[in-house]
């Protein structure tokens, strides 16, 4: 009979691993590294992301002892891993990229959309229309060159699919300021993605 | 009934979808949306949005920056320390 496992929560290793269970900040370390790496990529870039990587858990490690259990583990650790690509992206100082305020939508003076239906839709269409390594290099790019402010919370909320409450409290903002960063951001990479495919009328 | 012209459509999209608007205001959305073939095609693209960049996106940790790690850690803290 195979008697199934139960593994211990987040919360549980947290408090082993604060009391010095060096087997419990492991597991966390193996839970959690795929997922970091992840956000790391996307909010850094693949060759910043190790480093990020590395410096969430050594902060991890250290900062243990001070998790109370106010938010859920998880949500604590993205704020370290985010904390630290910014520290990143920082002390990089990235070369300034133009922004992609040229791709929010355009409306005539009655308020109404320029574009056509057929242009206004093909967005939707990116990842049929492209091939997959041009566009995971075009996502990057997009991603790379939103305001600092709306990359953050358009990551979290929809990349990582966070909740807005979570995301919200993560950045110490209220929802509905999240909401507006993340449908910023969402307007200007769906404009981006729509100018990387051609419309045939 | 509030009238919604596409510009402010698009600006109250994301509370629409994230269901925070007035009932009024949610009713009057999806009756523009309903009669403005523009509007409907903006809607889909925006939708879709997010889970095209999450699939465009979505690394996995290689094999080499997991032993970095591991190596890492085991020269910073007491952890990793048994092989």
């Amino acid at each position: 009979m195979i008697v199934p496992t139960v593994q211990p929560t987040d919360e549980a290793l947290a408090a082993r691993a604060a009391a010095g269970d060096d087997s419990a900040f492991e597991t966390i370390v193996r839970r959690y590294q795929g997922r970091i790496y992840r956000l790391a990529c996307r909010l850094t870039s693949d060759t910043d992301a190790p480093d990020v990587l590395q410096e969430t858990f050594l902060q991890v490690y250290r900062h243990l002892p001070s998790f109370r259990g106010e938010s859920q583990f998880g949500t604590w650790l993205y704020r370290i891993a985010s904390n630290a690509a910014l520290m990143h992206r920082r002390a990089r100082m990235r070369r300034a990229t133009s922004s992609l305020e040229t791709f929010l939508p355009r409306f005539d003076n009655q308020g109404m959309h320029v574009a056509t239906p057929a242009e206004l839709q093909v967005a939707a269409r990116a990842d049929e229309l492209l091939d997959r390594q041009l566009l995971a290099k075009k996502a990057r790019e997009a991603i790379a060159r939103l305001p600092d402010l709306y990359r953050e919370a358009f990551v979290l909320r929809d990349l990582e699919e966070m909740s807005t409450t979570d995301v919200a409290r993560m950045l110490g903002v209220e929802p509905a300021t999240v909401r507006q960063r993340v449908h910023r951001a969402r307007l200007m990479v769906r404009g981006f993605l729509s100018s990387l495919v051609e419309v045939k009328s | 009934m509030s009238e919604v012209r596409c510009v402010s459509g698009v600006e109250l999209l994301m509370d629409y979808l994230e269901g925070v608007l007035s009932a009024e205001m949610h009713a009057a959305l999806d009756e523009h949306v309903a009669g403005c073939e523009k509007c409907a095609a903006f809607v889909a693209s925006y939708c879709e949005t997010p889970r095209i960049l999450r699939d465009a996106t979505a690394s996995t940790l290689p094999a080499d920056v997991e032993a970095s790690l591991k190596n890492f850690l085991r020269t910073r803290t007491t952890a990793f320390g048994r092989n």
